[in-house]
């Protein structure tokens, strides 16, 4: 079978919705400038890349019409790329990366372009026509169960308090104005329409600043707007390809992909779907989590992640060390990719051996993918 | 005439800043323009926080938000030629003679020929401020003397200058009235015009009387309150409202600018303790509302109301005021005044003094005693005018007993001799002058009150609840005049006559009156005894009833415009909903408000605003989007802050038309209602493709959300089920088309469900006892 590795990581500056600096600026038009900027600094011969797997996690409106194709007529690619959009919720572009890897070892292609996109400003979550299935609402109400109460949920289960929360939080942003500070995120990021800088860290947050915060998800409830990842606007994307192909064209390989899984689990706490992802991707990649250097652990909300390291013995020292999606804020559907080819450079910069990169994701499932060093 | 078009307003302190904001309000772009303070990096920074800063006030000076967009902000070093093509430039900065004089220079320099310049000056008398004014500016000068806030308060004073040219006064007297909705009132030049002049030695008087009397601030408020016909704040309750710490500043300049011998230099006395009280009060910080409290305030641990004794200065648990006079003023003003407890001796103390001081002042202040009460009624908010409270106590009468008190008799209470000031002949009412002759009032076509069109006519028909009234040109109008003008059989009684008026000839119908809201909606009372009596199909009959006459005014064979001010609420919005046409004033609060007693809108309420909305062309695309905002608007009683805003809900459709005055507000939609007969045809009804069941899962879910943050009850979300349920389709398939009628059906399932159910009887009850809405 071939190998298959990553070969190349861009993404967006990450910025509020709404209120951020690319809230004005179109899903596809973005990543249009990623996928772009990813093809040049890669040096991949665009002729040579079989598809464009653009994951997305409301893809309606200026993310519709399988906007994957649309983005790489704006990105000026040849024609001979197919393209494909492809949505599972949060997991979305670290599923595009899956789907490549597939097609790698069947042989069904050699290059692939492995995106995600979401402008939570101009597609809100819940897209703009949500329908439920009424039937469904009545016999399994969980099954549409609102994120924050699946942190909520977690918080109670796993015992975790407001203020182990907050801690959290306050080292997520402090890593991510850390690395922001020291230049540590300007490789990765394609500047957007003169925005080169992400949006979302706030630099000195403190556990005082976050103590001061109203419940966001219930009366009662622990969990805050400071201890949830902010609604994002942003594109990341990675070039996957195999292993040969990347050395005969003399491609930089960051990491080769080891394993990979995906894993359901009960909605109302789909936050711990990264538990049982990561068991399978580690059992199939034949390591265990203490052999794991490199962890990016998507931060959705604190009591989430921290419900994760507790279970699957994650240790925080490793985990998300330029920050997490608590400082960075979490495009849905781009935040896959963003943690796949963060965790690739990340090996590469570190020095290490292993890495994972794992997410939970709305509906209750966990995706993971274990990466090595080439 | 100059049109105005385009106004300056130079000064964006509050007073200029929310004048301008109202001109937008009017639809009429306009500069701001203020000084660049020292070291400024932001040179227009004074304007746009003044912008910026009404866009958060409350009450709000903006009617919509979006209306500060019509102010262009700017300083007056660098934008002076902004106000080049204004057609009237306001000025309202601080008040120094010289200061003005030194701005008019400058505007002299930058203004167009032809443009007015007018000062807001409150004491400032106009030749002070002309002193050294070219020949142009005298011609081009005026003071216009608006009430704070500009919005909300009606009176606008204007006085002319010697050289003013007549036609500048036309055109601000027009551009006051028509677009900014104004009571105009021409005064003379003369210190504090008229509002100010009589309210600020009435509001001396009632303080200074009540420590003289010694009547408590509660007593004293029970008195110049309700009984003599002040809004319920009362004189201390006013005081605090507007600032304890305005009046020595407002007394000073009318002391400096008063002749000696006028009553209110006579009256105030410096060293009088209750003006020291008030002086410690300033600087304590104790300056009304604004601050930490005033005559009034709440004890912060036990949040129970305190008043101040006037005597030891220290606040203590308010005591509710029990004078019998106060229940007397029931059988009128005399019976207050002659009551021989405090209360009454208070009253008559107060009012012989301030009603005398009113009649002294004509014609020195008004050539017109019905100047003077319009003045005091839109500026000062009393109900009654001076001369017509000395018509209600009878004007032969109050001479003898200001003679028998040994106090003078006006010479014009003299000239009534016994006469009334206001006399009804027939159709037409009379006043009279300062030489104490009956004019004519002069009733315009485009201005005019229900009541000008009653008077001396007999209704085409009347019960207890409302009248249908011939108001000219073939016009009928329906007036609802029950309690707070709710709804109930007598209206739906009278609506169905009102549609068949075309059988006697009447080629449209207004639906107004002239009482300060419209309608609060339909009479929650007797829906409550029925339910309690548990007669479902009587309440299902009824709901029914009502949906036939407002479906009957729908399909009346003429136009039909509901003229609106005020509130109109739940069935009131209901009737204006299933007009042809609404003619709105500018301060109407329209809204679907029935969840607050748990129940929805079921006389077509739910079903015309699912028409609006998905009829409506701009609206988003999807199944979704239109009927969300329907449900959230119902489901949360959204009532529109403004007329504008009730645009904005589509409450108000496209072609619905602003009236900006209240007096025209009827006679712009008698014109509205003409101008649709030609050619008439009644709306075509409509059937809508509807999401069904998907949606009213979408809302419910929504919902649920809001309960678990402890934003909604659990019964809040009951009742925004069935408005889902009804603005959803029902059981509807997106396949399938819903007619009106259906959506009528729908109404009245949900409303009879929820009637049924406790707790919206509980909600019915406590809003019928409380008068406000209970959360269960």
């Amino acid at each position: 079978m071939k190998n298959v590795v990553i070969a190349g990581y861009q993404r967006s500056p990450f910025t509020f919705a709404t209120k951020g600096a690319l809230a004005k600026v179109r899903p596809d038009d973005m990543a249009a400038t990623v996928v772009k900027a990813l093809v040049e600094n890669s040096g991949v011969n665009p002729a040579d890349v079989e598809d464009l797997i653009m994951g997305c996690a409301f893809p309606e409106a200026e993310q519709g019409l399988n906007v994957a194709r649309l983005v790489s007529f704006l990105a000026g690619l040849p024609n001979s790329i197919a393209a494909t959009t492809v949505n599972r919720f949060c997991g979305s572009s670290m599923q595009s990366i899956h789907m490549a890897a597939g097609a790698i070892q069947m042989g069904a292609g050699d290059a692939f372009i492995c995106a995600g996109m979401e402008s939570m400003t101009r597609v809100p979550m819940t897209g703009f026509n949500p329908m439920p299935n009424p039937g469904l609402y009545q016999s399994y109400p969980d099954a549409y169960v609102s994120m924050g109460q699946t942190a909520e949920n977690l918080a109670e289960k796993y015992q975790i308090s407001r203020a182990d929360q907050e801690a959290v939080a306050v080292e997520s942003h402090a890593r991510a104005a850390a690395a922001q500070e020291a230049g540590k995120l300007a490789d990765e990021i394609t500047a957007v329409e003169g925005v080169d800088q992400d949006g979302c860290i706030r630099p000195g947050t403190s556990a005082d600043d976050l103590a001061g915060l109203k419940p966001a998800f219930g009366e009662g409830g622990s969990v805050t707007a400071g201890t949830s990842s902010p609604l994002t606007d942003g594109v990341a994307a990675v070039l996957v390809c195999s292993e040969e192909y990347a050395d005969a064209n003399g491609l930089n390989k960051l990491a080769r992909i080891k394993s990979i899984a995906v894993a359901g689990c009960a909605p109302e706490i789909m936050g711990i779907g990264p538990v049982p992802a990561t068991e399978k991707a580690l059992k199939r990649a034949g390591v265990s989590i203490d052999d794991i250097d490199i962890i990016e652990l998507n931060e959705a909300f604190a009591a989430q992640a921290i419900s994760v390291m507790r279970e699957s013995n994650i240790d925080f020292a490793k985990t998300n060390l330029d920050g997490g999606a608590l400082a960075l804020g979490h495009p849905l559907g781009a935040t896959g990719a963003r943690i796949t080819g963060k965790a690739a450079a990340l090996l590469k910069r570190e020095g290490k051996s292993l890495a994972l990169a794992t997410q939970c994701i709305g509906g209750g499932q966990g995706i993971a993918t274990v990466l090595e060093a080439c | 005439m100059t049109a105005i078009k385009k106004v300056g307003v130079v000064g964006a302190g509050v007073m200029g800043a929310s004048i301008a904001a109202h001109v937008a309000n009017a639809g009429v772009p306009v500069v701001l323009l203020d000084i660049v303070p020292d070291g400024a990096a932001n040179r227009n920074v004074v304007a746009e926080g003044a912008v910026q800063k009404m866009l958060k006030t409350k009450p709000a000076p903006f009617m919509h938000k979006k209306n500060a967009r019509l102010i262009e902000t700017g300083n007056l070093e660098d934008d002076l030629a902004k106000l080049s093509d204004c057609d009237w430039i306001c000025e309202a900065i601080i008040e120094n003679p010289k200061i003005k004089q030194d701005l008019y220079g400058r505007l002299d320099g930058v203004r167009k020929d032809g443009s007015i310049v007018s000062s807001n000056t409150s004491t400032i008398p106009l030749n002070v401020l002309l002193e050294g004014a070219s020949d142009k500016l005298r011609a081009d000068f005026a003071i216009t003397h608006f009430f704070n806030p500009p919005r909300y308060m009606k009176l606008l004073e204007v006085v002319a200058g010697p050289e003013t040219r007549a036609d500048a006064m036309t055109a601000l007297e027009s551009f006051g009235d028509i677009a900014l909705g104004k009571e105009v009132v021409t005064c003379k030049d003369t210190p504090g015009f008229i509002g100010n002049r009589i309210g600020i030695y009435w509001s001396s008087v009632a303080t200074v009387l009540a420590y003289d009397m010694d009547m408590t601030v509660e007593e004293a408020d029970a008195i110049i309150g309700k009984p003599t016909g002040i809004p319920k704040t009362g004189i201390f309750g006013l005081a605090d409202l507007t600032g304890i710490d305005l009046g020595p500043h407002v007394m000073k300049s009318m002391l400096d600018l008063l002749p000696e011998t006028d009553a209110l230099p006579q009256f105030v006395t410096e060293g009088h303790p209750l003006t020291q009280l008030m002086q410690k009060m300033i600087e304590t910080g104790y300056t009304g509302r604004k601050g930490k409290g005033g005559f009034y305030t709440r004890d912060k641990a036990t949040k129970k109301k305190l008043a101040r004794d006037l005597k030891t200065g220290e606040f203590r648990p308010t005591v509710k005021a029990n004078l019998k006079s106060v229940r007397a003023a029931k059988k009128g003003l005399r019976a207050l005044v002659t009551h021989e407890d405090k209360g009454g001796k208070y009253a008559w103390a107060v009012l012989s003094r301030v009603l005398s001081y009113a009649a002294e002042l004509v014609p020195e202040i008004a050539d017109d005693p019905r100047a003077v009460d319009l003045a005091m009624k839109t500026g000062y908010a009393w109900k009654w005018g001076p001369f017509e409270m000395i018509d209600m106590l009878g004007s032969d009468w109050f001479a003898e007993a200001l003679k028998a008190e040994g106090m003078p008799v006006p010479a014009l209470l003299e000239k009534a001799a016994g006469r009334a000031f206001y006399k009804e002949e027939g159709e037409n009412v009379f006043t009279l002058d300062a030489n104490g002759e009956y004019q004519q009032v002069v009733v315009g076509d485009d201005a005019w009150t229900l009541a000008d069109k009653k008077r001396g006519r007999e209704p085409i028909k009347r019960n207890g609840s409302a009248s249908l009234w011939d108001v000219g040109d073939g016009v009928a109008c329906l007036e609802f005049h029950s309690k707070m003008n709710s709804l109930d059989e007598g209206t739906i009684e009278m609506i169905r006559a009102a549609v068949r008026l075309n059988k006697q000839g009447y080629k449209a119908l207004i639906i107004g009156n002239d009482a300060d809201n419209f309608s609060v909606g339909a009479n929650i009372g007797l829906g409550l005894f029925a339910a309690n009596a548990a007669m479902w199909p009587m309440i299902e009959n009824s709901v029914e009833e009502g949906q036939r006459a407002m479906q009957s005014l729908k399909n009346a064979p003429f136009p039909v415009v509901a003229a609106v001010a005020g509130m109109a609420l739940g069935g009131g919005c209901e009737v204006c909903l299933h007009s042809d046409a609404i003619q709105a004033h500018a301060e109407s609060y329209m809204g679907l408000v029935e969840v607050g007693v748990g129940l929805l809108p079921g006389w077509g309420g739910c079903k015309e605003m699912v028409v609006r909305h998905m009829t409506n062309k701009k609206r988003p695309q999807g199944p979704m989007p239109a009927l969300s905002t329907v449900f959230q608007a119902i489901s949360t009683a959204q009532v529109a802050t403004s007329a504008a805003e009730a645009k904005e809900m589509l409450i108000l459709r496209k072609g619905d038309e602003i009236s900006m005055n209240r007096k025209r507000l009827l006679a712009d939609a008698k014109a509205r209602a003409l101008a649709m007969v030609d050619g008439y045809e009644k709306p075509e009804p409509v059937e809508l493709n509807m999401p069904g069941p998907a949606a009213r899962t979408a809302f419910k879910m929504a919902v649920e959300g809001f309960v678990a943050q402890g934003k909604a009850s659990p019964y809040d979300a009951v009742v925004a089920d069935q408005v889902g349920y009804v603005v959803s389709g029902g059981n509807t398939d997106m396949t399938e088309t819903v007619t009106e009628k259906k959506l009528l059906e729908l109404e009245r399932e949900g409303f009879v469900t929820l009637i049924q159910n406790n707790k919206t009887l509980d909600r019915i009850e406590h809003m019928l006892t409380r008068g406000k809405p209970l959360r269960n």
